[in-house]
């Protein structure tokens, strides 16, 4: 599912009129950074990307059409666009312990998030990378077999499918570990 | 099977992040819009709080780029006819929004569009919009080295009913520590309805030429036009009052927000944002009128800045007349705008 530039399926231009972009900034931007993050990405590459894709959507804002797709499936497909690009450019990836604590969280919970995170980062990396993909649209950005089909070119049920044998596996991968 | 352990990484991202990333798709906006210029400069023509008129304002919007866009349309309620700078420190209002204060909720459930703004229509003469606008086309007889008229757009932005919410405005009061404003139980309820006439704007431009590595356009110089819009208040309304608010969310003390007030005159005074940091502005001549020019630097974006990239300087030259409200924004210190200004017939 390589580099499928869907970006350009949108093409031709035309006015954008009755999107509330500032209400589909607030909602699709925690969805679009959390797509980043179960990329395997760290707290600061998952930002830096997160900018990069929203930037560009805006920049592209008249060119894209409603009747073709949600709005939160086309800033997820730019997102797709922006880490295919990322990863092309085989920067090393960091673990994702080095993110620092939340601010409601004890130094316990800390340190146990960040074990957890850890050992489900480490998980996720060992993946094939369409597995991956499909988790970080499921879990990170929280969208639908549907949308992930849309943006994959897989069928629904394919997704549906390729998502239940993953997470059967990982789950039973993450028991073995213990919960910590 | 339970999937739960999959949303362990699932984080809400940092609000800091949030507003930087907010403040940069806003600069996109406003450079977007000033490439086109399209809709751009009097979209920030946004109607406002007046007295018996106000004009609409414009290109503030590059005065005020780094401020969130919450906050600019909070201020753009107190622009009013005449011109008067008023400097604003964006970072007592993230510090305001920051604290829990939602400005566009605040200002925003108080709107109601009456008659939606529209998109600027392209016509083919100034006398063509001229028509469309309902008033009679200015042009410059000076123009900057090489531009020529480009383009000619009318917009037209609509018209607004603000009803107010004491509680919110007694909201906005406590947050910002203007306790000494007393909001008039009355208010509550009251209605201000806005109508903004149509705009007319020309677009200056120097013309694309063979082998020019910049883009066709670029510079722009933007004249506009526009009568004067009309204000309906309820009777016996103090202007000054929420005014002070105003100034005082701006960052202006007790005192300096009760001196100004008392020195403008609410009813025939737009005030104009200007930025405390990047920003001057000076009382200027424009045959005769007294006018405002404000300029800046538009912020440029991290990935862009460097010595290849310096920010340019940008003015934007504001003046009326006794039925009509003009603006002129382009690039520079503002001569080749107050130039155009005096030769505009």
């Amino acid at each position: 599912m390589g580099g499928v530039r869907i970006l350009e399926w949108f093409a031709p231009a035309v006015p954008a009129g009755g999107v509330d972009w500032e209400a589909a900034y607030r909602e699709e931007m925690p969805r679009v950074f959390n797509y980043f993050r179960y990329r395997g990405l760290d707290r600061a590459a998952a930002e830096d990307l997160t900018s990069a894709t929203f930037e560009k959507a805006w920049r592209a804002r008249d060119r894209y059409r409603r009747e073709r797709a949600a709005v939160s499936t086309w800033l997820l497909a730019i997102a797709r666009n922006v880490a295919i690009d990322h990863f092309r450019r085989a920067r090393p990836e960091v673990p994702l312990a080095e993110d620092g604590a939340r601010d409601e969280e004890t130094p316990e919970t800390a340190a146990l998030r960040a074990g957890q995170s850890l050992r489900l980062t480490e998980l996720l990396r060992a993946l094939p990378e369409r597995e991956r993909e499909l988790l970080a649209l499921k879990y990170g950005a929280d969208a639908t077999n549907r949308a992930i089909a849309t943006l994959t070119g897989l069928s629904e049920s394919n997704v549906g499918t390729i998502l239940h044998r993953t997470v059967v596996s990982l789950r039973s991968r993450w028991d073995e570990g213990g919960s910590q | 099977m339970s999937d739960d352990f999959l949303s362990r990484l699932r984080e809400e991202p940092r609000p800091e992040f949030k507003d930087r990333l907010e403040g940069r798709l806003q600069e996109i906006d406003a450079r977007e819009r000033g490439r086109r210029q399209a809709p751009s400069p009097y979209r920030r023509f946004v109607p406002a709080l007046a007295g018996a008129s106000l004009v609409a304002a414009l290109a503030l919007a590059f005065s005020l780029e780094p401020v969130r866009a919450a906050a600019r349309e909070f201020l753009d309620l107190f622009r009013v006819k005449r011109f008067a700078a008023v400097p604003v420190d964006p970072a007592r209002l993230e510090r305001l929004a920051k604290g829990g204060l939602d400005f566009k909720s605040l200002v925003a459930d108080q709107v109601q569009v009456v008659v939606a703004p529209q998109k600027p229509e392209v016509v083919g003469s100034p006398e063509a919009g001229a028509v469309v606008a309902g008033i009679t086309a200015r042009q410059p007889g000076v123009l900057p080295r090489q531009a020529e008229l480009a383009e000619t757009t009318v917009g037209r932005l609509g018209s607004f009913r603000v009803r107010i919410e004491t509680a919110k405005l007694e909201a906005l009061a406590l947050a910002a520590g203007a306790d000494e404003i007393e909001i008039p139980a009355w208010w509550n309820g009251a209605t201000i309805d806005v109508e903004v006439p149509p705009v007319l704007a020309m677009r200056y431009a120097r013309p694309a030429a063979p082998g020019d590595t910049r883009p066709p356009g670029d510079p722009s110089y933007v004249l506009m036009q526009s009568s004067i819009p009309q204000v309906d208040l309820p009777e016996g309304f103090d202007l000054a009052t929420l005014g002070r608010l105003g100034l005082r969310v701006s960052g202006m003390s007790a005192e300096e927000a009760l001196t100004f007030s008392r020195a403008i005159d609410w009813r025939t005074t737009l005030l104009v944002p200007v930025l405390v940091q990047g920003g001057t502005f000076r009382e200027v001549d424009v045959a005769g009128e007294k006018g405002l020019l404000v300029t800046y630097e538009p912020p440029v974006p991290p990935a862009a800045a460097g010595p290849a990239r310096r920010a340019r300087q940008q003015s934007l030259l504001l003046w009326s007349t006794a039925d009509e409200a003009f603006a002129i924004t382009g690039p520079g210190g503002g001569m080749e705008l107050l130039e155009m200004a005096q030769s505009i017939r």
